[in-house]
């Protein structure tokens, strides 16, 4: 008897109807594609797109050149020259990443004790020719001074889980 | 000269053309190739003498299918040229013997023929279905060798089979009847499994 | 009306050109014919992406020209564009020869196809074995390539699909020999009026040869080399088959033949089984309307299967061929030969 059912359920095709039934579904089921320039997935406080080096609120660059980043950097994309001030005080000369080596792992933001490096939400840059995507230190503060605000909410928001 | 006699010679010309190919290309894929040209103008020929069952046949059996085949076993040989070329100065004779003995026979059995301008192949109107009277002659007046000659073919098929068919002791195959009747049940089980509490990951601290 | 017009065209082209105007009325007819049919090609591969991304729940294709209407032109130069590389080692003029042959008789097969009662090119009694001598033909033109590309997997490719083709072959034409018992002819037109009735689509043969309707199109399937039957290009095993080699239009010439060969099919079964311009209700008039509806639905399930199935394995697929399609098939020719003394044939 099982197998009388089995041969009729073979020669009646009866899986492969379910299986597209089952596709014939989803051709009417509602898409989930995300139209990209248009449209955008929502992005969370924790995202690490582009480098930023911010500044305190006087105007004075955080970036005390500890040269921790550049210790952690996995990808070896970071790499710093520091040299004294005329007021005497430790600064970076030479801070520069390279994005086509960066992995965008977040250690040097994790590791920075004074918040100068961090990772900003920009995710849509480009380069169009050989070391456009080779990010200096005038560069990094640069974007720094452009999303100081959204970036200060972003650690503002992330505080209280830290 | 009408249109179908330029048809009938342009056929010809490529006929023999190809004809020609098939024995003097060194190539056996491409004397393969040029036979399959040869049949499909002759195809074009029997078309002009209205005998179009035999002309489609001819493109589905011979060009289709017989000649496929052909090209596969042809296209997979490695063969050696110089190997195939000596002794060629010691068959010479008997080939060409052969060959004169068949240019014998058919100028005897073509010169037997009247062919005079006068003689054309009989013409139809276009309800005319030739397909349908080859059927009538075959499966009535010719019904018993059209019978003998199919039973033959089956013999020989049968046999060709036997032949080839080996069994060596010790094969391991695949049995695909069994593997495509395999259902879920056979393979799988599936098993009510339930957490025990305080392990799960949503519950842990 | 039109038919007049028509007719009166005719005769005063044959006064204006003579013997030459045949001949040049008939190219001017292939290219009516033709020129549709690549355009539909063109918008068959837009379809395909579309029925796909949404069975994939994706969107398809939608940026060039309004919902993508200009994706298959954009396609098409981009292809053109290319340049076409033959492989060292490689038989230069079967390699041109290749892709030709391969669309030549998705082409030529068009020629005996009735779009409705009058509209077909010639109108030939044998047109059933026509069809079939032609998509017989179509193998070459991927044996060729294969052999000539002088590359394995190209090679590998062709061998199987050359299998594949002769094997389901001889299932489609036992499926078409019902059709032809049933319908008493070979002519495609009037097999077409032996599907006439009172009732419809109950009148078609897709009722009596059921069988032989699945049969004949999961057969066309293999015979267009489509998913799930697509071994001979099988990306994942043989990376693309017979066609590795290939670039530019020389492989726009194979992907314009599958596609082709699966509007073809699709009009072909539609004749066959599904009464081709026939209405399915009999209140409504027998147009060309139904004959475009019914193989545009045919042509929807060729890309439904594709977005449904995974691929056969090689032997497998044989073992569908000759060990199941061709009995089964065989038999049914039995089948319907017993059916059609009795009186119980009422179609």
């Amino acid at each position: 008897m099982e197998k009388i059912k089995f041969y009729f359920k073979t020669f009646l095709l009866v899986e492969l109807l379910k299986g597209l039934a089952l596709t014939g579904r989803y051709l009417f089921a509602r898409k989930i594609t995300v139209q990209f320039p248009e449209e955008k997935t929502p992005q969370g406080y924790r995202f690490r797109g582009l480098h930023a080096q911010r500044r305190y609120a006087n105007g004075e660059e955080r970036c005390i050149g500890c040269k921790l980043c550049e210790a952690v950097c996995p990808a070896l994309a970071i790499k710093i020259e520091v040299a004294e001030r005329e007021d005497g005080t430790r600064r970076t000369t030479q801070y520069d990443i390279d994005l086509t080596k960066c992995i965008f792992c977040g250690f040097c933001e994790e590791s920075c004790p004074v918040d100068a490096i961090v990772e900003t939400r920009i995710f849509e840059y480009h380069g169009e020719k050989k070391g456009d995507l080779y990010y200096t230190k005038p560069m990094l503060l640069a974007v720094g001074d452009k999303h100081e605000a959204q970036i200060a909410r972003d650690r503002a928001d992330d505080a209280k889980y830290r | 000269m009408n249109f179908l006699d330029i048809v009938f010679y342009v056929f010809a010309a490529i006929t023999v053309f190809a004809a020609m190919g098939v024995i003097t290309s060194r190539n056996p894929v491409n004397a393969a190739l040029f036979l399959v040209l040869a049949f499909c103008s002759s195809a074009g020929i029997w078309m002009l003498l209205e005998a179009e069952f035999l002309a489609i046949v001819l493109v589905l059996v011979y060009v289709g299918a017989v000649m496929v085949l052909f090209l596969f076993v042809v296209m997979m040989l490695d063969i050696n040229l110089v190997r195939l070329r000596e002794g060629f100065w010691r068959w010479f004779p008997f080939g060409a013997g052969i060959a004169g003995l068949m240019v014998f026979e058919m100028i005897y059995v073509l010169g037997a023929r009247q062919t005079s301008d006068t003689v054309h192949a009989v013409t139809h109107g276009a309800d005319y279905s030739n397909t349908k009277e080859l059927g009538r002659l075959l499966y009535t007046d010719y019904v018993y060798p059209f019978e003998l000659a199919a039973v033959l073919l089956l013999v020989a098929m049968v046999a060709a089979i036997a032949l080839t068919l080996r069994r060596r002791a010790g094969l391991k195959t695949q049995s695909i009847s069994e593997q495509v009747q395999v259902q879920a049940a056979d393979r799988v089980r599936i098993v009510k499994q339930m957490s025990a509490e305080g392990t799960d990951s949503a519950t842990r601290k | 009306m039109m038919m007049d017009l028509l007719l009166s065209f005719e005769q005063a082209g044959q006064n204006l050109l003579g013997a030459a105007w045949l001949p040049l009325w008939t190219l001017v007819k292939i290219v009516l014919i033709v020129a549709p049919i690549m355009g539909a090609v063109a918008y068959t591969t837009l379809a395909e992406r579309w029925v796909i991304g949404w069975i994939q729940i994706r969107i398809g294709p939608n940026r060039v020209g309004y919902f993508g209407l200009l994706q298959p032109i954009a396609d098409g130069l981009k292809l053109l564009m290319k340049e076409i590389i033959i492989p060292t080692g490689a038989n230069k003029f079967l390699f041109i020869l290749g892709p030709i042959l391969a669309l030549m008789p998705a082409l030529a097969a068009w020629a005996v196809v009735p779009f409705n009662a009058e509209m077909v090119l010639s109108n030939v009694n044998a047109g059933l074995l026509y069809i079939l001598a032609m998509a017989s033909l179509g193998v070459y033109g991927i044996i060729i390539a294969g052999w000539a590309s002088n590359s394995k997997y190209a090679f590998l490719g062709a061998l199987r699909s050359a299998a594949q083709i002769v094997s389901y072959e001889i299932a489609m034409g036992f499926a078409l020999v019902c059709v032809l018992m049933a319908a008493q002819s070979m002519n495609l037109g009037d097999i077409v009026n032996g599907q006439k009735g009172h009732y419809g689509a109950l009148n078609w043969y897709f009722i009596p040869l059921f069988p032989m309707f699945i049969v004949y199109f999961i057969s066309g399937v293999a015979e267009a080399n489509r998913a799930p039957f697509d071994v001979a290009e099988g990306e994942s095993e043989i990376v693309a088959g017979f066609h590795v080699e290939y670039s530019g239009m020389a492989f726009a010439l194979f992907f314009l033949a599958e596609y082709a060969n699966m509007i073809l099919i699709s009009f072909l079964t539609s004749i066959m089984f599904l009464g081709g311009w026939l209405s399915p209700v009999p209140f409504l008039p027998d147009s060309i309307v139904w004959m475009l509806a019914k193989a545009v639905f045919v042509l929807f399930l060729f890309l439904w299967f594709r977005a449904t199935f995974p691929r056969y394995r090689y032997d497998q697929l044989m073992r569908l061929g000759w060990k199941v399609f061709i009995p089964l098939s065989i038999i049914w020719v039995v089948v319907v030969g017993a059916w059609m003394q009795t009186p119980l044939w009422v179609w």
